[in-house]
């Protein structure tokens, strides 16, 4: 116990200590504010702005069949546009002509349609099989992968 | 993540109420699990980080040591930092909605030591974003910030680690007690999140996987054909092989390179015309060209070897090392230095000619130096002249 706490307390100091060097590191950069200022802009963009979308597109999934693979399908889908994302929106011309140089636009678009694909052959084949299960008066619970409102006020969820 | 720690009143007032969360999954367990991904693709990050900086800056008594071996050394340390960076994001962003009622809690701070705790999960929390954004940014070739990027990246990736460090050590008895399926903390949750939670962790390592396989081909070749969403793709670019300067934005010209001459100082200083130095003994090489950037692609060089240049002029190979200077008018990189172990190496050459080609002026036409195992921004272009140190 007493070196497992101790072990503790030099995790933490060293953590302090890196906080440290790269606190160091950050003022001696000719805009220290500037880099605060992207620092806090990250943390708001996030809290106040993606987490909350996030959970309001949860929302919709409250309560439906199939939930967890739709969850699942959101998530694939959100990670896949917010690396693509500054791909399309970036200004101006790329650099060079071997910078950025693919469809970006068609390319999310094949993905994500392969992505609904996949989600809706998920389900069909879940469909099925709970059907052949309906006999046993478990055709929610046996699907698995926690679908269904099984879980009643879900009231979040995810990407 | 703590805006609210800044509320003064101990009590909500009526008016403001803390958002309340029904939602399941917004537990310890679910915290653990994702964690600990996130965590070791942090640590991933930062180590191939360092490897990256050091390469590129050194300590004095580092400077003539590095090793110019493996090959591919740097080509897998930054082809995994951006590759696993990317996936980071993916993992951040579940982790951070699974602890998002937290940032609500009431009352905001119960204690000073509360306040600190909180505090600190604010810089991990920016820090963090920070870095998965300048980075995912960064490739991108796009830098609306106010700062540059590489020493900012580079300072602000100590804070993440360092936070993520007291965060683990802050939170090290719940991470215990969530551990394991089996864990105590896991078994005094209930029951009926255990096919939930294993739903979520699915989708989110589907989104990895997803993520990864469209883009990891930017530097995983075999895999280039689902390179579908990476900013490069290793088959765009002059020669079949991407570029980062282009000899426009460096300001080197066809017409300025009429009277190119190679000059090597040493003890024994020479010049070479172009037509010279083709005439030397020649070695081939197959070596990546690893871009800072993540990207990377193997080619096929052939050229002068650069210790056959040292000796002639009366340098040591694997005992002296090279500076080399670049046409290009300006730039961070027109004069770099290469150590003894790079400058010694048979592999290392001065190419002439890429894929069996002549070199094209955007891949450093008439000469350019390729080493193993070296960032790409140090594969010095249009040389010009070569200093035995
Ligand atoms: C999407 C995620 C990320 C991407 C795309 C990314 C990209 C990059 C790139 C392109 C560089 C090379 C900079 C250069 O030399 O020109 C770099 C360097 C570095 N990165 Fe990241 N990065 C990401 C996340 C992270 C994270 C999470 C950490 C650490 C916790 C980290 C730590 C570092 C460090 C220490 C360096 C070395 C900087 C230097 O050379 O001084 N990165 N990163």
């Amino acid at each position: 116990m007493r070196t497992a706490g101790t072990a503790r307390y030099a995790l933490g100091g060293l953590g302090v200590l890196l906080i440290g060097i790269g606190v160091r590191l950050v003022v001696a950069e000719p805009d220290p504010a500037g880099v605060l200022l992207w620092l806090a802009g990250a943390l708001v963009l996030h809290d106040g702005i993606l987490a909350p979308l996030v959970l309001a597109v949860g929302l919709l999934l409250v309560g439906r069949r199939h939930r967890g693979t739709l969850r699942g399908a959101l998530v694939v889908a959100g990670g896949l546009v917010l690396v693509t994302l500054p791909l399309l929106v970036r200004p101006g011309e790329p650099p060079n002509p071997s910078a950025l140089p693919l469809p970006y636009g068609r390319n999310l678009a094949i993905v994500l349609a392969v992505v609904a694909a996949g989600t809706t052959a998920r389900v069909l084949v879940r469909r099925r099989r709970e059907r052949a299960q309906r006999d046993d008066g478990d055709a929610e619970g046996a699907g698995g992968a926690g679908d269904g409102g099984a879980g009643g006020g879900r009231g979040d969820g995810d990407d | 993540m703590d805006v609210m720690t800044l509320r003064p009143r101990p009590t909500p007032p009526s008016a403001f109420r803390p958002p309340s969360f029904a939602g399941r999954l917004h537990d310890a367990r679910t915290a653990t699990a994702v964690g600990r991904w996130l965590g070791a693709a942090f640590a991933v990050c930062f180590v191939t980080g360092l490897v990256s900086h050091y390469l590129q800056h050194p300590p004095d008594w580092a400077a003539g040591r590095l090793p110019s071996r493996p090959v591919w050394g740097y080509r897998l340390t930054q082809g995994l930092h951006v590759a696993t960076g990317l996936a980071a994001i993916v993992l951040l962003l579940v982790k951070l909605w699974t602890v998002y009622p937290r940032l609500f809690v009431w009352p905001p701070v119960r204690s000073w030591r509360h306040a600190l705790e909180r505090l600190s999960v604010a810089v991990l929390v920016a820090a963090a974003l920070f870095q998965v954004l300048t980075g995912l940014l960064n490739i991108v070739e796009w830098y609306p910030w106010p700062f540059s990027f590489v020493p900012v990246h580079f300072a602000v990736a100590w804070i993440a680690t360092g936070s993520i460090l007291l965060h683990l050590a802050v939170k090290a008895p719940e991470i215990r007690a969530h551990w394991g399926r089996r864990s105590e903390g896991t078994l005094a949750l209930p029951a009926e999140d255990v096919r939930d939670r294993r739903s979520l962790l699915l989708g989110t390592g589907a989104a990895v996987a997803a993520v990864t396989v469209t883009t990891v081909g930017q530097a995983f070749t075999p895999l280039k054909a689902l390179d579908l969403l990476a900013p490069r793709h290793p088959d765009h670019g002059p020669q079949g092989l991407p570029v980062n300067r282009t000899a426009a934005a460096a300001g080197v010209s066809a017409s300025g390179l009429a009277a190119w001459r190679l000059e090597v100082t040493g003890p024994r200083p020479y010049t070479l015309t172009l037509a010279a130095l083709r005439a030397m003994p020649r070695a081939a090489a197959r070596l990546p060209i690893a871009c800072v950037e993540g990207w990377s692609v193997d080619a096929h060089w052939e050229g002068v070897p650069v210790r056959e240049l040292v000796e002639r002029a009366g340098g040591r190979p694997g005992r002296d090392g090279v500076r080399v200077v670049s046409m290009e008018t300006a730039g961070a990189y027109r004069v770099t230095e290469m150590g003894a172990d790079y400058a010694g190496d048979p592999l290392s050459l001065l190419a002439l000619t890429l894929n069996g080609q002549v070199l094209s002026l955007d891949h450093g036409f008439p000469a350019r130096i390729i080493v193993p195992n070296r960032p790409g921004v140090l594969q010095t272009k249009w040389v010009h002249r070569l200093e035995v140190l």
